[in-house]
């Protein structure tokens, strides 16, 4: 039988000795060459049905005239099928020739159609199949009874052909589509389950399609492919996917594929809930930067090319993500080259962890801490004070009664008792102070209230005015009238009335002191800034004691080292704080900072 | 006993200085005392005495709680100046605070001057014994 395979271009691959014959190439190079450059008198009906077939569909019968110049018309007869590979890809056309001109046999020729299909299923996993209409009989090839796992005696026929057909699904569509086929002529392609003699259920690929002599329907020809370990691949393959799919969307973490280019490949739920994305595909193809803010973008990119050239993994970084709208979700986020087949790295896999519920719960935590050490600090200092300022009284009167024990001299006697009513008053001015600090710290029944900054400082001002006028003192406020703070009313007061005070009464002797007010907010705190251009302190000195109790800094007989204590008392028991700078010789700048929260 | 030529003493509280001199006045032979009410008045006093080349003290009574300059940031001063013998410095506190322990054995292992910590108040009984030459 004269053959020739044909690829996608209509080049030949193969041809049979007898074609090569038939169509007297015996000169000629022919594999490799297109079949129009070979046959240059070929019909444009033949060439599009040669292409129709690259799209799947059969051509047989076609007759075809080949006009050798000044020679006599030669009929051929080209039956022309598509050409598929295991995967069940067109690859080209399988076509089969007859020269018509000598036949005169008007039966239908089966035989070249069984010879064709058999060399076809060689090529594949591909068996054959005819059915004569006329006869009513079903013909199947070896592979076709191969792939049915029958005998090579077994005699098929349209019934029991059907019946391999998986009972359902299966067996319902072969019914209707050899049905359509014989009846209405439509040919059919179809991926279905069969059930071997043996009982194995098989995919295959079933083919069928009318055959027609001289315009009258004889019957049916078709193939029957078996692709059952694709199919199976392919399924498992799927499964796989799914499975797989299930896993990283169930995950309660982020994971994410990205390309060398940073790129989204692949997200799963919770990385597309976290973008606040519904589809996948809104993902797909963007990096960070259509989701982060720029600063916290670069620094992923950065840590994807690290990752991706040097191949090393990135394991378990905290990251701090800020979305485009400025929400920041903390991360434990691991990197990992994803490398190709090839051994070359396509891209990255990541996987973040959110933390930010831990994060919250150790900032609450160290906050805990923080007010715990505060409170340790002050019950520490509190001893020291005690240490200092109260023993300091007892041990005078023990000496002092050491003393009047065995003094003989009147005048001496009285002078001693003098100096121990003394010592008892100054214990009891100590107590008293240390009594007030107690109180602050204890005092929870007085409430923060939200007050006018401006309208205490004006209060406060008015009741100063005659000290200040006498010190020709000049108040400059530039704070907003309505500013207002979280503060307990008596402690504003005293802490407004002791840092004016203070200004006065460490002022420059070289000029008229200035008080200066302002406040600005930050973190959480308003701050009230007032600063004096007065004589300064050296906090180099001086820091550390500025606030503790019964230190004097000047010589100045009016300290007692007590004010800048107790405001500091009551600042702190608004959780608030007080932050000092100063130029010795030029002033000093005390910035209160009042917590916004109650 | 030895006739102590200079003390000096340093607390803000007259009511103690007071009772160191009579103590001092009832048991110990000395030429002059001078007081001074914080440790800068002292250091001023010293670094005077330095300059005129007279006798520094032997003795120095110190107090570590006082305003401007206390004890502490006296002893940091004193122990750099160029003093060659060797003086005698008692602290004084009413302090019984761990943490001011510490801090006198820090003072007393960087200077080559005798420094001891006592506990106010201060007897009687102990004030001859701690006013001698630091030998």
């Amino acid at each position: 039988m004269a053959t020739v395979f044909l690829n996608k271009k209509l080049e030949v691959v193969y041809a049979s000795d007898l074609w090569v014959k038939e169509f007297e190439f015996t000169n000629g190079k022919v594999i490799g060459e297109n079949i129009s450059d070979l046959i240059q008198t070929i019909s444009k009906d033949l060439k599009n049905d040669l292409k129709d077939c690259l799209k799947g569909n059969f051509g047989i019968g076609v007759k075809e005239c080949l006009n050798e110049k000044d020679g006599p018309k030669k009929w051929t007869e080209w039956t022309n099928v598509p050409w598929y590979d295991e995967k069940e890809n067109i690859i080209g056309v399988i076509v089969q020739t007859e020269n018509i001109n000598q036949k005169i046999n008007n039966e239908p020729n089966s035989e070249r159609l069984q010879l064709l299909l058999k060399e076809k299923s060689s090529n594949a996993n591909i068996g054959s199949w005819q059915f004569d209409a006329e006869l009513n009989t079903l013909w199947w090839c070896d592979m076709t009874k191969n792939l049915h796992e029958v005998p090579a005696d077994f005699i098929p026929d349209l019934d029991t052909g059907i019946e391999f057909y998986k009972d359902g699904y299966s067996r319902n569509t072969i019914s209707m589509l050899v049905y359509r086929a014989m009846n209405e002529g439509i040919p059919y392609k179809e991926k279905l389950q069969i059930v071997t003699a043996k009982g194995n259920e098989k995919w295959i690929i079933a083919t069928g399609k009318p055959i027609y002599k001289n315009d009258k329907y004889i019957g049916l020809v078709g193939t029957f492919q078996d692709i059952n370990e694709q199919e199976l691949i392919n399924r498992k393959t799927n499964e796989n996917e799914l499975l797989l799919r299930t896993l990283i969307d169930s995950l309660p973490l982020n994971v994410f594929v990205k390309d060398l280019d940073s790129r989204k490949i692949l997200v799963n739920k919770s990385e597309l809930n976290f973008l606040g994305l519904k589809h996948e595909s809104e993902a797909l193809g963007k990096t960070d930067f259509d989701f982060l803010n720029k600063k916290n973008a670069l620094i992923g990119r950065e840590e994807d090319i690290k990752v991706m050239e040097n191949g090393i993994p990135m394991l378990k970084k905290e990251t701090t993500n800020i979305k485009k709208d400025g929400t920041k979700t903390s991360f434990l986020t691991s990197k990992i080259p994803l490398k190709g087949a090839n051994g070359k790295i396509t891209g990255l896999v990541g996987i973040s962890l959110d933390i930010s519920d831990l994060k919250n719960k150790e900032e609450e935590l160290r906050n805990l801490i923080n007010v715990t050490s505060l409170q340790n600090k002050k019950l520490v200092n509190f001893a020291h004070i005690v240490s200092h300022n109260l023993r300091s009284h007892t041990a005078n009167f023990s000496m002092l009664l050491e003393f009047l024990v065995s003094e003989k001299d009147e005048e001496e006697k009285q002078n001693l008792i003098n100096m121990l009513v003394e010592a008892s008053d100054h214990l009891l001015e100590t107590l008293n102070n240390l009594n007030e600090v107690v109180v602050i710290n204890t005092n929870v029944n007085l409430k923060k209230q939200n007050i006018s900054l401006t309208k205490n400082i004006k209060s406060v001002e008015k009741n100063l005015s005659e000290f200040l006028k006498n010190n020709n003192a000049k108040v400059i406020n530039t704070i907003e009238a309505d500013v207002k703070i979280k503060a307990i009313p008596a402690y504003l007061d005293n802490i407004l009335m002791n840092f004016f005070t203070n200004a006065i009464m460490y002022k420059s002797p070289e000029r008229d002191p200035v008080i200066k007010l302002s406040s600005t907010r930050e973190n959480g705190y308003t701050i009230l800034s007032i600063t004096d251009n007065g004589l300064g302190i050296d906090l180099k000195k001086y820091g550390d004691k500025l606030f503790g109790m019964y230190k004097t800094f000047h010589n100045n007989a009016d300290a007692k080292g007590i004010g800048l204590f107790l405001t500091k008392n009551q600042v702190e028991a608004m959780n608030g704080k007080i932050t000092t700078s100063s130029v010795v010789g030029k002033g000093t700048t005390f910035n209160i900072h009042f917590n916004e929260d109650n | 006993m030895k006739t102590i030529n200079s003390i000096f003493i340093v607390d803000d509280d007259p009511i103690t200085v007071f009772g160191i001199r009579k103590m001092l006045d009832r048991t110990v032979e000395f030429n002059t005392i001078s007081t001074y009410g914080n440790g800068k008045l002292a250091l001023d006093g010293i670094i005077k005495v330095l300059k005129n080349e007279k006798a520094i003290p032997e003795v120095i009574f110190l107090d570590i709680n006082m305003p401007i300059m206390d004890g502490w940031q006296f002893l940091e001063e004193f122990i750099v100046l160029p003093i060659e013998g060797k003086v005698r410095i008692n602290i004084v506190t009413s302090s019984i605070d761990p943490a001011d322990y510490e801090k006198w054995e820090h003072y007393n292992d960087k200077s080559h001057h005798l420094i001891t910590f006592n506990t106010k108040p201060i007897k009687g009984s102990q004030i001859a014994a701690i006013t001698k030459h630091a030998e």
